[in-house]
């Protein structure tokens, strides 16, 4: 039944192919939309006990390893069913071509398969192929309007994916040279047994590294985002990007958590892209630019967790995981709406917007607000326990790094308020009105959930350690 | 450490708390009249009669903590007091405020320590040596209750307080109550809380604080040319007498400290009060104008000759038996504490002579009447005591203030009654009759009654020293204000500093390195590429090392 | 081993041939060579699996990919392209540099490279493996294949459109 996450989608793929070519972009678009209603019912649901027997007992010997953790794989699908509704009704509002609509959506399912299959491997090969294939999507995606600046784009996210792809490619061939298999538990194995596995592990996470766009690894990551069609932003920043790099760590560190010199590497490269993405999305000057950087920042949290080697901090990273997914969706969705209604995303160009484009500009503030890491909102509970996690563990100075950058956080996000939502509307906005109801349901509903999530966890947190 | 908020009622703190109620009801009496068309009325007599209420409570309570917290609001009402004295009052206030506040700060210090070297804050369990640092503690209870005494150097906005805050204040707050409470806890302090002997060096400085309050303010005191300020440095040199027979840590001191301190609540209000009577009938203070008030107010010159003749010490009222007992005390630590003593004496004599002659006697140029009689039962009741106090000295004596020592203090001595030592005695009539002399040959020299003092103000040494003191050089306060100006610009520029280090600083060092990292991000792929394998093999070498 | 060391000397060489050419489709086509090469590698060392997707996926559709977005640029002139050129050594000026401090690091770190191809029984038949072991490996396979043909039809389709 585990199996049902890879074949919906791959049968809906084939499904949509075999419309009339006139009349296939709606029912594409809706069919597309329940994939992804039915893979959040299937978390939710497998929540409640409904369908639990199956899905339940299947994703636990899938992800058998830790059982305190063999939840983990829920937060990925459920992840990718909010960023991808969301992906979808932006694309449906910003993407004027139909057949660019279509192929969004067929592109999208695509990668799709390739997450779901990322959240149930048991074998670092496996977990390979299906990086590969949401990354093949993801270049096809990021090309999807044909714009020189997107070719541009999608070309640095190509070479640096092949060095990515080389340094995987090796670290694999070496387990099976080694060991004789891929599965999590033979390379746990060899890695412990021989230095040459050892080194195999750290080629793997490098490769990680530049798909999850990690500092020093992140140059693809700004052009990327920012000369992607937004909706394609919404995708990539929400979850391709972490899926296919953060949560592969998330899911590797759970094995080899343990290894110290790989928590050092975990806590110098997530310290890194902290504070060099919130400094560099300080001098931003185009929406989507900023929070480009500001991903980096925030894997940067996710992977600083990681570094300590609690299980504390690996349940703090999932939670900022799924967090980040929400406001960075949400702020997309945002841009998206601004960009719409006043064909711009220069901030030096915008302004006032929060009076014109109430919803966007409350929304706005609500995820940015949760990112920084202000109480009540979800993302301060998740940066609460990321640095009660190193805090714990011992690492203070990079807990004190954590908290500095939440500082620098708030400024950028501070200054993208200002700058863009709040001040003097300019002589050209004056006629700007809020943008239609496709691109505020998914901003609503997403800040909605970081404002509920937020309040409710003070209650959860104790069911939740347990 | 547990606090328990715990009272203490011994002869003692009852005799000053209920002495401290008698006051306020009589004043309170007087402050009705007198406060009558002030706007502010209300406002003042709330304040005065929680000020009652905070000062009950800082004499009752057994515990530091408690008595902290009381002292502290006396503070406050009485910034309130002087605030509602009129506009300019408020710079007196906030003096007042700064100089009461900073004292009772180092009182805080004084008490923690305290409570730290005894281990309890519970005053009847306490008994620390003054070694150490428990000296320290000793000088910094000390300041507190000195300060609140009104004693050199913590007196100087008495005076001020004298010309701007309303006159039942004057006659209620440094005249009797504060006089009442800081002596009451130096007291306990320096007899109950640390056991002060006569040969230890605590007695010594209390002693020379107490003969340098007694001289210098009585020679401020001389020179004034306004009836309320006339007598607000006396409140101060008053203070000189209690102050140095306490620190002569001797039964007959210590016994004519405490009656001393009831003697000048009592004529020092009534000397106020006739003050007020004056300030309300002729409108004014400034003893140029006044002159002839004896038959228009018959009955206020009557309450002040006799308050004047008590605080003078004339036989036999009863600043003459209380000084005696002072006088006794510092003659067996020193004889130049008693020579400032007994001089002192002399020119709180001549300058009441000055005052009496100038405001009461000679030519009138006002039309007074006597003053309503709610304003006078409390002077007339107060002179009373005075002479009541003097005459049957036995019964304050022997009745309330020796059983506070205890009767093994006493050795079986009795200081009731006519002083035992005649020498002193005739002392004192031959310094009174000086200054009777030195009065007649002052007013005759510069021809009016207020010149009488005029040939001590311009004898050669002190008139330069009279200038500096009345341009306020002395002023530990105005020493303290340029001092904190200093201090502010200092300040100020550190605080320059931080902001420039917060606003300006920390921004361009974070823009520079954003700058940087934006010049870092050229876009070229290669670029990138290289980093990518720079950080690899980072990795690496950090996992190998 | 021989042969072995020879493969991985010219994999060295022309991966920096293609980041370093100054023309794209060069590089494409040194990207396409390294990946053909580091399948030879992996098949070498005993890794068929690994060796068939590569070739497959990196050599093939990437380089497919790569050379359809190539195609959709446009070419520079011929002055701005020597200028590149020649700015090129400049931009490449601490590639030696690295080059010997990671021989360095590499060889002071001495990896145990005590390389022992896998015993042949351990080699089983590739067909075997792919299809009972590796299903689900086989399942991504296809859809990486699926994503590629995508990418193709879209671009060169979009290419078309775009000259309407």
């Amino acid at each position: 039944m585990t199996y049902l996450l890879l074949f919906i989608p791959f049968a809906i793929l084939i499904l949509i192919n075999l419309f009339p070519r006139e009349k296939r972009t709606e029912p594409a678009f809706w069919l597309g939309l329940a994939v992804l209603v039915f893979q959040a019912g299937a978390v939710v649901a497998s929540q409640f006990g409904y369908w639990g027997t199956i899905l339940t007992s299947q994703l636990e010997s899938v992800f058998g390893f830790n059982l305190q953790l063999y939840k983990m794989g829920h937060v990925l699908v459920m992840a990718s069913a909010l960023a991808g509704a969301t992906a979808l009704l932006v694309a449906r509002a910003t993407l004027k071509n139909k057949r660019d609509r279509f192929n969004f959506v067929g592109l999208l399912l695509v990668s799709l398969i390739g997450i779901n299959g990322i959240a149930m491997v048991t074998d670092i090969f496996t977990l390979y192929i299906f990086i590969e294939v949401t990354a093949l999507a993801t270049f096809i995606l990021i090309m999807l309007n044909r714009e020189q600046a997107a070719f541009e784009g999608a070309f640095k996210y190509l070479i640096m994916s092949v060095v990515a792809t080389v340094l995987m490619l090796a670290a694999v061939s070496l387990f099976i040279l080694i060991g004789g298999g891929t599965s999590f538990l033979d390379v746990k194995m060899a890695v412990i047994s021989d230095p040459l596995a050892y080194t195999a592990l750290l080629l793997f996470l490098c490769g990680l590294f530049i798909k999850g766009g990690m500092v020093p690894f992140h140059g693809w990551l700004p052009d990327a985002y920012s000369s992607a069609p937004t909706a394609v932003s919404v995708w990539l920043a929400g979850i391709v990007t972490k899926a296919s790099g953060i949560y592969a760590l998330i899911r590797l560190m759970v094995i080899f958590g343990g290894l110290e010199p790989l928590q050092n590497i975990m806590l110098t490269v997530g310290a890194a892209s902290i504070v060099i993405g919130a400094l560099a999305a300080l001098g931003q000057k185009e929406l989507k630019r900023l929070l480009a950087y500001s991903s980096i920042s925030q894997m940067g949290y996710i992977v600083i967790a990681l570094g300590s080697g609690t299980v504390l901090g690996i349940f703090a990273a999932l939670f900022h995981f799924f967090n980040h997914t929400l406001f960075k969706a949400t702020l997309f969705a945002n841009v998206a709406a601004v960009e719409e209604q006043t064909g711009t995303q220069e901030m030096e160009k915008l302004g006032g917007l929060a009076q014109k484009m109430p919803i966007t500009g409350l929304t706005s503030a609500i995820a940015s607000l949760s990112t920084a890491g202000l109480p009540p909102l979800s993302g301060f509970w998740s940066k609460l326990l990321i640095i009660i996690a190193l805090w714990i563990s011992g690492h203070y100075f990079f807990a004190a790094v954590a908290v500095l950058a939440s500082v620098v956080t708030l400024a950028y996000f501070l200054l993208l308020q200002r700058q863009a939502f709040f001040g003097l509307v300019p002589a050209a906005l004056k006629e700007v009105r809020e943008a239609g109801p496709i691109l505020l349901i998914p901003a609503v509903f997403l800040s909605l959930l970081i404002v509920v999530i937020g309040l409710v966890f003070p209650f959860m947190i104790q069911m939740v350690l347990r | 450490m547990i606090l328990e908020f715990s009272f203490r009622f011994d002869q003692f703190s009852i005799f000053i708390a209920s002495s401290i109620a008698i006051f306020t009801l009589l004043i309170g009496l007087y402050a009705l009249i007198f406060m009558k068309g002030n706007r502010a009325s209300g406002q003042f007599l709330v304040y005065f009669f929680l000020n009652c209420f905070f000062a009950i409570g800082a004499v009752l309570a057994n515990n530091l903590i408690l008595l902290l917290f009381f002292w502290e609001s006396l503070l406050l009402t009485m910034f309130g007091m002087i605030m509602v004295g009129g506009r300019e009052s408020y710079k007196t206030a906030i003096k007042a405020f700064i100089i009461i506040g900073i004292t009772d700060l180092c009182m805080m210090v004084g008490i923690a320590l305290t409570g730290q070297l005894a281990g309890t804050f519970t005053m009847s369990a306490i008994s620390v040596s003054t070694a150490g640092l428990g000296g320290f503690a000793f000088i910094m209870l000390m300041i507190g209750a000195l300060a609140k005494a009104g004693a050199m150097p913590f007196h100087t906005w008495i005076p001020d307080a004298a010309s701007d805050a309303p006159l039942p204040f004057m006659a209620l707050i440094p005249g009797a109550l504060e006089k009442l409470i800081g002596i009451y806890f130096l007291t306990r302090v320096s007899l109950e809380l640390f056991k002060i002997e006569p040969a230890s060096w605590a007695s010594l400085l209390l002693m020379i604080v107490g003969a340098v309050t007694i001289i210098f303010a009585v020679l401020m005191a001389l020179i004034q040319k306004d009836f309320k300020k006339l007598l607000s440095y006396h409140a101060i040199s008053q203070v000189g007498y209690m102050v140095l027979g306490i620190g002569t840590a001797l039964p007959v001191g210590i016994i004519g400290g405490l009656f001393h301190m009831i003697n000048n609540a009592l004529y020092k209000s009534c000397l106020f009060l006739t003050g007020g009577a004056v300030e309300k009938e002729a409108g004014t203070t400034d003893l140029t104008k006044l002159g002839g008030l004896a038959w228009q107010m018959p009955v206020t010159f009557a309450c002040f000759v006799v308050a004047a003749l008590s605080i003078s010490g004339v036989p036999p009222f009863n600043g003459f038996f209380s000084k005696e007992l002072v006088y006794d005390g510092a003659l067996e630590r020193g004889w130049i504490f008693y020579a400032v003593a007994v001089a002192g004496s002399f020119f709180t004599a001549a300058s009441f002579l000055k005052l009496g002659h100038a405001a009461f006697l000679g030519r009138s140029d006002t039309k007074s009447k006597e003053a309503p009689w709610p304003m006078l039962l409390p002077m007339v009741v107060i002179a009373a005591a005075c002479i009541i106090f003097g005459v049957y000295n036995t019964l304050p004596i022997d009745r309330i203030i020796a059983p506070i020592l205890g009767s093994h203090a006493l050795e079986g001595h009795k200081f009731s009654g006519l002083p035992a030592n005649m020498f002193l005695v005739l002392m004192t009539l031959i310094v009174l009759a000086g200054a009777v002399l030195n009065h007649l040959y002052g007013v005759k020299k510069s021809g009016k009654a207020i010149g009488a003092a005029d040939h001590i103000h311009y004898a050669p040494v002190m008139h330069s020293l009279y200038d500096r003191a009345e341009k306020k050089i002395f002023d530990p306060y105005e020493i303290g204000m340029k001092l904190a100006n200093v201090a502010a610009r200092i300040l100020y520029g550190i605080d320059r500093f931080v902001d420039w280090f917060y606003e300006v600083f920390t921004v361009r060092i974070v823009l520079l390195f954003t700058s940087l990292i934006k010049w870092a991000h050229s876009g070229n792929i290669s670029t990138y590429v290289i980093w990518s394998l720079v950080g690899s093999i980072a990795v690496l070498v950090m996992a190998w090392r | 081993m021989m042969l072995l060391s020879v493969l991985l000397i010219l994999l060295v060489l022309i991966s920096l041939w293609a980041v370093m050419t100054p023309l794209l489709l060069r590089a494409a086509i040194g990207l396409a060579a390294t990946s053909a090469l580091l399948t030879m590698i992996m098949y070498q060392l005993g890794a068929p699996l690994a060796a068939v997707f590569e070739l497959s996926v990196c050599a093939g559709l990437i380089s497919v990919v790569f050379v359809s977005v190539v195609s959709l640029t446009h070419r520079l002139p011929l002055k701005e392209f020597m200028k590149r050129r020649q700015s090129r050594i400049k931009r490449f000026i601490f590639l030696p540099l690295l080059l010997v401090a990671a021989l360095a690091i590499m060889l002071t770190i001495k990896l145990p490279f005590q390389l022992q191809l896998p015993a042949a029984d351990k080699i089983s038949d590739v067909r075997v493996m792919l299809w009972n072991i590796r299903r689900i490996d086989l399942f991504g396979q296809i859809m990486a294949l699926l994503a590629g043909v995508y990418g193709v039809l879209i671009l060169f389709r979009g290419r078309k459109t775009d000259g309407d």
